[in-house]
């Protein structure tokens, strides 16, 4: 069996006293596409940076595809691409210049550079100067710079940072297609729930330097109770009628949200209350089903006191 | 080693660093050639060169220096580029010799170009005014070996600031110790311990004492050699937060 992307075993790393990254065990399997999750200052970035030998851990070891990384640092790193959040691009030169830095340094023929501008779709805009990049084009051209020598790893640090509403979209659809394009193992962080949920097979979310909750994103959501939204004439008499059918209710101003049993037929269970309500002379305007989501595990990871 | 160094040369590509290289010299040439022209007489043709190189030494050196290494550090420290330069799979030392190796060939590069524009100066001033057409020929060779020293004696003062502007990220450290040292440079010319002083190093190629040329050239050289040494080790270990 071939060694996880990324392995790593009680990560430490405290900065003068601070802990930033508390004993994090985290594995990114090979081919994933794994969404690292946190508020901003949970300690991705530092946790990203010992990945990529630039900080030091405290305590603990990372390994990438089995090499370890404090170790032999240059065998780890001849497997991994970045895009770090400072994208460190000299704006004075082009963009195909600024890559052809990158290929130099790692020895790569001229041709990588067209390959992985086609990737990103910027080819087109090689000979502009980085200086007149919009952020979106820098992002990507990070990501192509990232692909340079085509690592088996790539790791974004929050790749959707910054970007107006029309280049998260852009950059989602871009990172979906990203490992059929590339065939690498993806290790994306990102504190948007929403984005992560549509690209990663793969999530750990960290809280205060701790990682509490990893898995696969399908087999997470799984453990999700299911819910059920209603709205009603009567949301009192709803809300009573609801927790009398065991159901634990929350009640809000748009109305109701009622938790199952995570092994729970929803669709069977909503029939159920809906004909109850009806017999008990409520007026049922809606019951909808909401879909298990990312989001779900986060607040059942808050529940946990993490967040 | 040689790609990294390649890198290095390319980044100055249409940078400010480089029309620093430029601008030093000119200065020095346009200053020559307008004092020229105030003369009404002929003048020995090694004496404005000397005029020259000792703009060069006092003052522009240092100062040149002081602003190269701020500008060139600046690259990396602007636009955040160290993480993504010490992440690649390459010895982080390469990284730090390169861009050494790159500020002392720009520093080169001005010592070549101060004496081929203070001597292009010269020539058009003396054609613009033929009565101020200096005498004698230009002993280039020897004026070129004179810069020579001074790049060597310098070494330790490119070694000083460069350790400073790549250690912080603000200009302020590495311009206020350059400021500072140019200051006590021209303000002690004459003090004995002056050749101890890394700002002062390299005008002591001008002078007569033997014994002060010779120190100041094995203190800024040698001692120049050892302190970039120990930065690039230093710099290499170290990390970047």
């Amino acid at each position: 069996m071939s060694a996880p992307a990324v392995r790593t075993h009680a990560l430490s790393r405290s900065f003068k006293g601070r802990q930033a990254v508390d004993g994090v065990s985290m594995t990114v399997p090979a081919r994933s596409v794994y969404g690292f999750l946190g508020r901003n200052g949970a300690g991705k970035t530092t946790t990203l940076k010992m990945l990529l030998g630039l900080l030091k851990p405290t305590s603990g070891s990372a390994a990438l595809f089995g090499v370890d990384v404090g170790k032999d640092r240059l065998a780890a790193a001849r497997k991994v691409g970045a895009l770090l959040e400072a994208h460190g691009f000299y704006g004075n030169l082009s963009g195909g210049e600024n890559l052809d830095l990158t290929r130099a340094l790692l020895g790569l023929k001229r041709a990588e550079l067209d390959r992985v501008l086609d990737v990103v779709e910027m080819r087109a805009h090689g000979d502009r100067r980085v200086a007149d990049y919009s952020l979106g084009m820098r992002q990507r051209l990070g990501i192509a710079r990232a692909m340079l020598g085509a690592p088996p790893l790539l790791v974004l640090d929050e790749p959707t940072n910054g970007l107006d509403p029309d280049g998260i979209a852009d950059m989602r659809q871009f990172l979906r297609a990203l490992p059929e394009r590339t065939g690498a193992t993806i290790l994306v962080s990102s504190h948007l729930l929403g984005e992560i949920e549509q690209t990663a097979t793969h999530v750990g979310i960290l809280s205060e330097g701790r990682l509490v909750v990893e898995g696969e994103l399908a087999a997470l959501k799984a453990t999700l109770a299911p819910e059920l939204f209603i709205d009603a004439d009567d949301l009192e008499r709803a809300d009573a009628l609801a927790r009398a059918r065991g159901f634990s209710v929350l009640r809000t101003a748009e109305g109701l949200t009622a938790r199952l049993a995570p092994r729970d037929d929803a669709r069977a269970a909503a029939a159920a209350l809906n004909r109850a309500l009806v017999e008990a002379g409520i007026a049922v305007f809606s019951i909808a089903h909401k879909a298990r989501s990312l989001e779900g595990i986060y607040r059942d990871a808050s529940k946990q006191g993490a967040f | 080693m040689l790609a990294a160094l390649f890198v290095e040369f390319r980044k100055l590509n249409r940078s400010l660093a480089l029309l620093l290289a430029v601008a030093a010299p000119a200065l020095i040439a346009v200053f020559t050639f307008f004092n020229m022209l105030r003369g009404s007489e002929s003048q020995p043709y090694d004496m404005w060169l000397m005029s020259g190189n000792a703009i060069w030494a006092f003052f522009m050196l240092p100062m040149s220096v002081t602003a190269l290494t701020a500008l060139v550090a600046h690259m990396e420290h602007g636009p955040k580029s160290w993480d993504h330069l010490r992440a690649l799979p390459l010895p982080r030392w390469r990284i730090y010799a390169a861009k050494t190796v790159c500020v002392i060939a720009v520093v080169a590069l001005m010592s070549v170009l101060t004496l081929g524009m203070t001597w292009a100066a010269v020539e058009v001033a003396a054609r613009v005014k033929p009565a101020v057409t200096p005498s004698g020929a230009p002993d280039l060779a020897a004026h070129a070996w004179t810069l020579a020293k001074m790049l060597a004696a310098s070494l330790l003062l490119i070694a000083v600031q460069l350790w400073m502007a790549l250690r912080f990220s603000s200009f302020v450290p590495g311009l206020a110790l350059g400021i500072g040292g140019t200051f006590f440079a021209v303000v002690a010319t004459s003090a004995r311990a002056g050749v101890f002083m890394p700002w002062q190093m390299p005008v002591n190629m001008l002078t007569n004492e033997v014994g002060r040329a010779e120190t100041a050239l094995a203190i800024g050289g040698a001692g120049g050699l050892l302190a970039l040494a120990l930065m690039i080790a230093h710099l290499a270990r170290r990390e970047v937060l």
